[in-house]
C-alpha cells in the first residue's frame, strides 16, 4: 500500500511538473507575441536572423536600434534574434551550415569563410537586388562576397585590424613625442616602457584571433608586401620564406622583451582593451572598431593616439599600407519560402542602406560605402580615415583557409610561452597548407 | 502460455520508446560518426571515402598525443583526488557530525551549478591581475607564489585539475554517503565489539562493506574524465598552445573550428575505444581480486 502511495505521488508530481513547464512555455510565448506586434491578427512572418553583436562596441548598438527600427515600421514582420559572441559565431555558422540548418538572415564574413557557404548552395545570390546599392557601394567592397558573378552578400562595415593605440603621456614618459616610424625604434621603446615600470602592449589572446589577425596580417605584410599570400594559395610563395620567418619573430622578439601583459593567454579581447584603457599598458594592437570604446566614447579619449606598425629594415611592404577587411556581410538563406523570402529582402533593404552607414559613421566607425562623412563626424573619425587610407593589406584569416590559421594561432600562442621557435613554425603553417585536401 | 506471450508484448511495449530513445540519441550517432570517420568532409560540400587514413593522421600527430596525455592527467586527477576526498567527507558526514546536512548541500552545490558558472568562478580565481588566489597570497606575504596559474604552461594542468577535483567531489561524496547509511548498524556495532574503532574500522569494514560501490565510481569517474570538456574550453580553450587540450577539445577543434568532420569524427571514435578499453582493464582487475 505505501509503495502504490508513492507511486502514484511521483506521477502526480510529474504531472504537476509538467503542467507547470507547458505553461511557463505558453506564458512566455504570449510575451514575446505581445511585445513584438502589439497583438495584431494579420498574419505575422517570422524571420531568424543569427549576429555576433554582443559585446559593447558601439557598432552593435547601432545594428540593434536598426533592427528594432524594422520592426517598428513593419509589424507585420518578426526579426527573431540569435546574437552569438563574436568569438563562437563563426563555430556555430560553421556548424548549423554543417546541418543545413542557417538562421533566414546570416551575418558572414568574406573570402575563405564564404566559400564553403556558397560551394554548399546555402546562401540566396542576391543579384536582382544589386540595385539599391547602386550609387553607394563601390566595386571593391562587394567583391568579397561575389563568386563567380554571384553577389551573395552587402558588407556594413570596413575594418582595419591593425591599428595600434598608444598612450601619449607614457611614450612621453620615455622619450617618445611621436610614435615611432622604424621597427628599430619601436623595440627600443619598448625597452624604454619596460624599463620604466609600464606594460609596453596590453594582450588578450585567449581567443587566439588577435596575434593572427591583428599582428602578423601587418608585421607579414610590413616583411613580405602584399602579394605574399595569394601567391602562397597559389603556391608560389611558402610560408617558409624567409620575410615571413621574419615577420613570426616579431612575436617572439617582443615575447622576449616581456612586451605583453603576464596573463596575455587568459584575457580576452576585451579584457584586453579594458587593460589598456584603465591605463595599465602604454599601447593595444586591435581594430579600428575599438576607437568608439578606447577614444570616441571615453572621456579621457585624447590621452591615446593612433599609428600603424612602423616600418622594417629590408621590409618589402609598403609602410603606410593597414590590414583592412569589409566585415558583416549581410546574406539570406537559400530555399526560403516565397513570403519569407520577401520579408528577408525588404529587410535587407532597410537594413542596409545610407540611414545605417551614417549612422554608423556618426559613430566613428569605417564604412565600405562611398557616403560622405558630416561634417559633424568625430574628430578621432577623420584621424583614422586618414591613417587607414592609404592603401590596403590582406587580413590573414580572411585570406587564408582555416585550419592552416588554426595552425598558426596556436604557434603564435606557443611562442608567447617560450615553445617553439618561428622557423618552426614557418614550416607547420606550411605543412597544415600542402596536406590540405 | 498464453500469458507469458501477453506478458513479453507488454514488456517489448513498455521498453519500446526507451529503446527508440536510445537508439536515436546513441547507437545511431555512433554508427553515423564511424561513417564520418572514414571520410574527407568539411560538413557542406561532398564527402570523399579515405579509408583510415583519418585515424592514421590523428595517430601521428603530436597534438592529439599530448590531448591524451592531459586526458590521462584528467583521469588521475577524478581517481586519486576526487574519489578519496569524496569519500573522506562522506565518512566525516556519516559520523553524525552537527549540522551535518548542510555540510552535505555545501559539498554538493558545485555539481548542481552549472559547468559554465564553475569555469567563470575558477577563472576569476586564477586570473592573475585581480583573482582570489593571488590577492590571498599577496594578503598573506607570499608574493613569491604568485603564478599566472592558466596562462603558465607549467601550472596550468594543475589549477585546471584543482578546479575539477572541486566540481565532482561532492558528488561521490553523496554517492558514498548513501553506501555508508546503508551498512546495517550492527556490522559497526560488532567491530567495535572486537575493538576495531576509528581508522581500522574504516580500512577493514566500512570501505570493503561499500566496495561495490566505490568500483561503480571508479567506472563513473574515468568515464567522466574522458567526457571532459566545458571546464578546460572556458578556463583557457585548450591553450596556451594545446597545453591544456584533452580529446574532446581536440575533437571539437577538428570538427567545428577547422570544418574536418570526418577528422572530428574519428577522433570521438577513439574516445569511445580509450574509455572502453580503460574501463575494461579497471573492471578485468577489479574482478581478479574478488576471486
Amino acid at each position: 500500500m505505501g509503495k502504490t502511495n508513492k507511486g502514484k505521488k511521483a506521477v502526480l508530481l510529474g504531472l504537476v511538473a509538467m503542467l507547470v513547464m507547458v505553461t511557463a512555455a505558453c506564458g512566455k510565448d504570449k510575451a514575446a507575441e505581445g511585445n513584438n506586434n502589439g497583438g495584431s491578427e494579420s498574419e505575422t512572418i517570422t524571420l531568424n536572423m543569427m549576429h555576433p553583436w554582443t559585446s559593447p562596441n558601439v557598432d552593435n548598438e547601432v545594428y540593434k536600434a536598426r533592427i528594432a527600427e524594422f520592426e517598428e515600421q513593419h509589424p507585420n514582420i518578426v526579426i527573431k534574434q540569435d546574437g552569438v559572441p563574436a568569438a563562437q559565431y563563426k563555430t556555430k555558422l560553421r556548424t548549423l551550415a554543417a546541418a543545413n540548418n542557417l538562421a533566414d538572415i546570416n551575418v558572414v564574413w568574406p573570402g575563405a569563410d564564404l566559400d564553403p557557404l556558397v560551394a554548399g548552395d546555402l546562401l540566396q545570390p542576391i543579384n536582382d537586388m544589386m540595385d539599391n546599392w547602386a550609387s553607394i557601394m563601390p566595386e571593391s567592397a562587394l567583391a568579397g562576397f561575389n563568386v563567380d558573378g554571384k553577389q551573395y552578400a552587402i558588407p556594413t562595415k570596413q575594418s582595419f585590424v591593425d591599428i595600434i593605440y598608444y598612450n601619449k603621456e607614457m611614450f612621453a614618459q620615455v622619450g617618445y613625442d611621436q610614435f615611432p616610424d622604424t621597427y628599430d625604434k619601436f623595440i627600443d621603446a619598448v625597452k624604454k616602457l619596460k624599463e620604466a615600470g609600464i606594460t609596453p602592449i596590453s594582450l588578450g589572446n585567449k581567443e587566439q584571433w588577435p596575434l593572427q589577425s591583428s599582428y602578423i596580417s601587418i608585421i607579414g605584410d610590413r616583411y613580405t608586401g602584399s602579394d605574399f599570400l595569394p601567391s602562397v594559395l597559389e603556391k608560389q610563395a611558402k610560408f617558409t620564406d624567409p620575410e615571413f620567418v621574419k615577420a613570426l619573430s616579431v612575436i617572439d622578439d617582443l615575447t622576449k622583451l616581456g612586451a605583453f601583459n603576464t596573463d596575455a593567454n587568459n584575457m580576452d579581447s576585451v579584457q584586453g582593451q579594458d587593460y589598456f584603457i584603465q591605463g595599465k599598458a602604454a599601447m593595444h594592437i586591435s581594430s579600428s572598431t575599438v576607437d568608439g570604446r578606447i577614444r570616441i566614447n571615453n572621456d579621457e579619449g585624447d590621452k591615446f593616439g593612433i599609428a600603424l606598425f612602423p616600418s622594417v629594415e629590408g621590409g618589402k611592404g609598403d609602410p603606410v599600407k593597414s590590414a583592412g577587411v569589409v566585415q558583416y556581410g549581410i546574406a539570406i538563406k537559400s530555399g526560403l519560402d516565397e513570403k519569407k523570402q520577401k520579408a528577408a529582402e525588404e529587410f535587407m533593404k532597410f537594413f542596409v542602406n545610407e540611414d545605417l552607414y551614417k549612422e554608423l559613421i556618426r559613430n566613428g566607425i569605417v564604412v565600405p560605402a562611398k557616403v560622405d562623412v558630416p561634417e559633424d563626424a568625430s574628430k578621432y573619425l577623420k584621424e583614422m580615415l586618414e591613417l587607414t587610407g592609404n592603401g590596403t593589406a590582406p587580413v590573414f584569416d580572411s585570406v587564408v583557409p582555416t585550419q592552416v590559421v588554426d595552425v598558426l594561432q596556436n604557434g603564435l600562442q606557443a611562442l608567447t610561452v617560450g615553445r617553439g621557435t618561428p622557423e618552426e613554425l614557418a614550416k607547420e603553417v606550411q605543412d597544415a597548407f600542402d596536406t590540405m585536401n | 502460455m498464453q500469458t507469458l506471450k501477453g506478458t513479453k508484448l507488454a514488456i517489448f511495449f513498455g521498453l519500446f520508446p526507451a529503446l527508440l530513445i536510445y537508439l536515436g540519441i546513441a547507437i545511431v550517432p555512433i554508427g553515423l560518426s564511424l561513417y564520418y570517420s572514414v571520410m574527407n568532409w568539411n560538413g557542406i560540400g561532398s564527402m570523399t571515402f579515405v579509408g583510415i587514413d583519418n585515424y592514421v593522421q590523428i595517430l601521428s600527430n603530436s597534438t592529439f598525443w599530448l590531448s591524451v596525455k592531459n586526458n590521462v592527467i584528467i583521469m588521475v586527477t577524478g581517481l586519486i583526488g576526487q574519489l578519496p576526498l569524496g569519500l573522506l567527507l562522506a565518512i566525516l558526514l556519516n559520523r553524525g557530525l552537527k549540522g551535518s546536512g548542510f555540510f552535505r548541500t555545501i559539498g554538493f552545490m558545485p555539481v548542481v551549478i552549472s559547468s559554465v558558472m564553475v569555469s567563470l568562478i575558477w577563472g576569476m580565481i586564477y586570473n592573475t591581475e585581480y583573482g582570489m588566489l593571488n590577492n590571498l597570497l599577496g594578503f598573506i606575504g607570499l608574493e613569491g607564489w604568485q603564478q599566472n596559474w592558466l596562462g603558465d604552461v607549467k601550472w596550468s594542468m594543475l589549477s585546471i585539475s584543482i578546479a575539477y577535483i572541486w566540481q565532482n567531489c561532492g558528488l561521490y561524496m553523496v554517492i558514498f554517503l548513501a553506501a555508508l547509511q546503508n551498512i546495517p548498524d550492527e556490522v559497526n556495532e560488532a567491530a567495535e565489539l572486537d575493538g576495531a574503532t576509528g581508522f581500522k574500522r574504516t580500512m577493514r569494514i566500512t570501505i570493503p562493506m561499500i566496495r561495490s560501490t566505490i568500483m561503480v565510481c571508479v567506472v563513473y569517474s574515468i568515464s567522466n574524465s574522458f567526457r571532459v570538456f566545458d571546464l578546460i574550453q572556458i578556463l583557457t580553450g585548450g591553450g596556451p598552445a594545446h597545453q591544456t587540450e584533452v580529446m574532446t577539445i581536440y575533437m571539437y577543434n577538428s570538427a567545428f573550428m577547422n570544418m574536418r568532420y570526418g577528422y572530428g569524427s574519428a577522433v570521438s571514435i577513439l574516445i569511445l575505444l580509450f574509455s572502453l578499453v580503460v574501463i575494461t582493464l579497471i573492471n578485468r582487475l577489479a574482478g581478479e581480486k574478488d576471486a
